[in-house]
């Protein structure tokens, strides 16, 4: 096994270079951010690995802060007629009191940097290129290590990323990434460690499994997220209570549906946090959906169905609004029609034996109530929303999820997904039904359908 | 038969454990059910034990399963299950065992009477062909679904297992079995050497009373006429007559529809017919599916592995293969940071002067002054820096106002700056720029100026002090 790449953050105090590292290696409680300077006064790492085998350590540094006079302070080291290069001269910096005492900060930066393979310099882009930075630059060559500036915050209106790119193209600092440690582009990683690989030849395999791994995990998170909703779904139209026919045991049953929908999906959202390594407590703290917002809104209250532009089923508005009770006259007839096209598919028996209980509960004058079709499209809609924000946010934000307005044509309106119309036929599937059997083949089969067509 | 015994357990088990392949995938599933159903297990001491291991993450997520099926007595609930799912077997095979011999010995009858072929025959494989017509239309139109038979099979070896532990072992199974549809073969598996063996048993029973009784055959019919039983007797007979068995003659059949056959020579041609078209329509077609099940079921098993990409597993990477991991603080924070004290100047001559720090070029300057006021320009790179700081020690001003942007942090160099500035002028403000239109200021940033010059005793204000600078007071 080779040693694992080292790279050292560094950059000037307040660039967002825990947040580089909170993003890079998704783990959203490394370190400490803040808007303070300062925040992080000591060395912390982070080791990636593939496979279990270690790959690359990154190196949190404190900023620079006080450059232009450690820059001075260095010049002054060189005695008279002497000439030394930047490591030299480093080197008898390190060595010096003042770098216990005045430049503690820079001293731990630089011994980092030594340390390290390469540097990756942070860049706030929305600040203009001021002398202190070029500075910054010039002390941190002294190290001798290749640097690759990142552009940090360029997803603001007011980066300069042009005057930066051409101030750093006068520094001879060609190759720089733009990387938003808050909203990360796609493939800003893979750029990140292809420019990297640039820089380091040699570490060009390492990073390239780097850059496969994450493309797989990425792809496999999604893939783990749309089962997540399709449970949600499966379980949300397989939905059905059966409640006595007289108002007060309707709204009760009614409030107990709304509560046990709206549970689910919560358990559902909490799921695709712990997936995408986002903590539960920013759910809880009113950090991300469901709380605030749009999401704070009441699932089954019609106006939001609305603005999401689901349309609404006019006659079963009032129904609907509760989730939809399905008049047993009606109802019968239609879920007759869905209970025989799922008798047709097969268990027969178990459909018969159900379908039969139910006729007998219509005998008896019961009504039965599941969730609505407009529901199950928004529970759809917000999931997907969830998750694609969940897919572009970095670990380093701290902000609430915006969510856009949905656009997909296909859940707002027309046919619910064929695998949803077979739930709603067999109650057995749902977990939030008594006597579920969610291991049934065939809801396996249909869960897998459901997931293609996400 | 001992495809059916050894089909979940002939792949090669881990001496270590006696836990074959499948054993594993079917308990990692089963344990994966089980935290999906029931929350999260206390696995931290698994999880470590799972990393020490390494591996691949399949292999991690294996181990941690094994370790946690060991732990809460899941490994031995498989094998009462294992032990119960023979067992079921067993009595399965013991029923197939009993029916053969009674399907055959329904059919022959106790000697007494003379046997009508036909009848003897459809009691033979009547049920075999209708119940494998079932099977085919189920395993083609059905799918996934197991049949009868197979769940029948499920359910005994559960009631035989009577373990509460065991309660997600058949689920597990089935999905697991599922996911690579490998349901229909290990049952069809089942089903087939069921009625192979109930067949067997049926054909051994039919040679035994055809060796030891004797028999006369018939066959009788009130609508139909002799030609049709002669084809239809002839048309059966093709096939097993190509392996070799007899078939009655022409002469034969009509005989038999007369009267009560004597020939011993008819007897044992029909008895030679019956058998052959019980081997080669009842057996054969039972075997070459079973066999076809088998490998098929076989080949799949070989395929069987775990679908990562499911929530439950996907979770676990995190705890088991890390792709990041914390290396903790390497260099440990100072105790304080160096602090700057301004002192102002004793004998600050007269004269007033304005200095912005760091301004970008948005920011117009200098702006209007009085003529008392001078402006020292823009502080930005080091010999700008120094240049100033070497004219305020030989002429300190009286009053210094410096200008700055507080979008720019509050950093220790631009700290350290200003209370150099202030140790060189008799009083010095701090002017915090408002923000230029079209931007902002952040309220957490200009706290942060305000607090660092705070604590510096540095007065600031977001005003331009010029009366101050111009008279000394405001």
């Amino acid at each position: 096994m080779t040693e694992p790449l080292k790279l050292a953050v560094v950059g000037h105090t307040n660039v967002g270079k825990t947040s580089l590292l909170r993003t890079l290696t998704r783990d959203v409680g490394f370190g400490e951010v803040s808007h303070r300077p300062s925040t992080t006064r000591h060395v912390e790492g982070a080791r990636l690995s593939v496979d279990g085998e270690p790959l690359l350590e990154l190196y949190d540094t404190p900023g620079l802060e006080d450059a232009i006079a450690l820059l001075d302070y260095l010049e002054r080291l060189e005695r008279p007629g002497e000439r030394l290069d930047g490591p030299a001269r480093l080197e008898r910096f390190l060595q010096g009191s003042e770098a216990r005492q005045r430049f503690e900060q820079e001293a731990k930066v630089l011994r980092q940097l030594q340390a390290s393979n390469a540097g990756l310099y942070v860049i706030d882009a929305r600040e203009p290129v001021l002398a202190k930075y070029r500075d910054e630059l010039e002390v941190l060559a002294g190290c001798g290590k290749p640097l690759l500036p990142v552009l940090n915050f360029v997803a603001s209106s007011q980066h300069r990323e042009p005057q930066w790119r051409d101030a750093l193209a006068r520094l001879g600092l060609h190759a720089l990434v733009r990387f938003d440690s808050v909203a990360p582009p796609q493939d800003g990683e893979r750029r990140l460690y292809e420019s990297l690989a640039l820089l380091l030849e040699n570490a060009r395999p390492a990073l390239q499994r780097l850059i496969d791994d994450q493309q797989a995990q990425r792809l496999a998170r999604r893939q783990s997220g749309k089962h997540l909703i399709a449970e949600l779904l499966l379980d949300c139209a397989a939905c059905r209570r059966s409640v006595e026919a007289e108002p007060a045991a309707e709204a009760k049953a009614i409030e107990a549906l709304r509560r046990d929908v709206r549970q689910r999906e919560q358990r559902c959202v909490e799921a695709l946090l712990t997936l995408y390594g986002f903590r539960r407590e920013d759910a809880n703290a009113g950090d991300l959906p469901l709380l605030d917002g749009r999401w704070g809104e009441d699932l089954f209250n019609p106006e939001t169905l609305k603005l999401l532009g689901v349309r609404l089923g006019s006659g079963v508005a009032a129904g609907a609004a509760a989730g939809a009770g399905v008049d047993l006259l009606v109802g019968g007839i239609t879920l007759g029609a869905a209970a025989l096209a799922g008798a047709i598919a097969g268990g027969a028996l178990q459909t018969a034996r159900n379908y039969g209980s139910r006729l007998l509960g219509k005998l008896k004058g019961q009504r039965e109530l599941t969730v609505d079709d407009g529901v199950l499209r928004l529970l759809a809609l917000r999931q997907q929303q969830l998750m694609h924000a969940l897919d572009n946010r970095g670990h380093a934000a701290q902000d609430s999820i915006r969510l856009n307005a949905p656009h997909d044509q296909t859940w707002r309106q027309g046919k619910l997904p064929e695998a949803l119309g077979k739930a709603r036929a067999h109650p057995q599937w749902s977990s939030l039904n008594p006597g579920a059997r969610v291991n049934q083949a065939q809801r396996q089969e249909q869960l897998a359908a459901l997931v293609q067509e996400l | 038969m001992p495809g059916l015994c050894c089909a979940l357990d002939c792949s090669t088990e881990d001496p270590v454990t006696g836990l074959t392949e499948l054993d594993t995938h079917w308990l990692t599933e089963a344990v994966r059910l089980r935290e999906e159903h029931a929350g999260p297990l206390e696995d931290q001491e698994a999880n470590r034990h799972a990393r020490q291991h390494g591996g691949d993450l399949a292999a991690r997520i294996e181990h941690r399963a094994l370790w946690l099926a060991e732990r809460d007595g899941m490994v031995l609930a498989l094998q009462h299950w294992k032990q119960g799912a023979r067992l079921a077997i067993l009595a399965l095979l013991l029923l197939a065992l009993l029916s053969g011999a009674g399907l055959a010995f329904a059919a022959l009858g106790d000697g007494q009477h003379s046997v009508n072929v036909f009848w003897a025959l459809g009691s033979l494989l009547g049920l075999n062909l209708l119940l494998l017509l079932g099977w085919a239309i189920g395993f083609f139109l059905a799918g996934e679904r197991d049949n009868g038979l197979g769940r029948l099979w499920l359910w005994l070896s559960e009631r035989f297992a009577r373990d509460a532990k065991a309660a997600h072992l058949a689920p597990a199974l089935l999905v697991l079995l599922q996911r690579q549809r490998l349901n229909r073969w290990l049952l069809g598996l089942l089903v087939h050497s069921l009625w192979l063996l109930a067949l067997g048993s049926a054909l051994v029973m039919l040679l035994t009373l055809l060796a030891t009784r004797r028999y006369g055959f018939v066959w009788e019919t009130t609508i139909l006429g002799a030609d049709t039983f002669i084809g239809l007797t002839q048309a059966l007979g093709a096939f097993p007559a190509l392996l070799g068995f007899s078939v009655p003659d022409e002469a034969m059949i009509r005989a038999s529809g007369d009267s009560l056959p004597a020939l011993d020579l008819a007897r044992q041609a029909w008895a030679g017919w019956l058998i052959g078209v019980l081997l080669a329509y009842g057996i054969l077609p039972r075997l070459l599916l079973a066999l076809l099940c088998l490998w098929r079921w076989r080949q799949g098993r070989a395929r069987l592995l775990l679908d990562l990409s499911l929530p439950g597993y996907s979770q676990l990477r995190g705890a088991l293969m890390p792709s990041s991991e914390r290396l903790g603080v390497q260099d440990a924070a100072p105790d304080a940071l160096p602090q700057f004290q301004p002192s102002a100047h004793e004998n600050g001559s007269s004269g007033a002067l304005l200095v912005g720090l760091e301004l970008d070029d948005q920011t117009p300057w200098p702006p209007a002054l009085p003529t008392s006021v001078k402006d020292a320009g823009l502080l930005d790179s080091r010999a700008s820096r120094n240049r100033l700081l070497e004219q305020l020690s030989r002429f300190p001003p009286a009053r210094l106002a410096i200008a700055c942007d507080p979008r720019r942090s509050p950093d220790r160099g631009s700290l350290a700056l200003l209370a150099e500035l202030a140790r060189n002028a008799g009083a010095t403000r701090i002017w915090l720029l408002q923000a230029v239109p079209g931007q902002v200021v952040d309220a957490a940033r200009l706290s942060d100026w305000h607090q660092a010059l705070d604590q510096m005793g540095l007065p600031h204000a977001d005003t331009a002090p010029m009366n101050w600078l111009e008279h000394g007071h405001d």
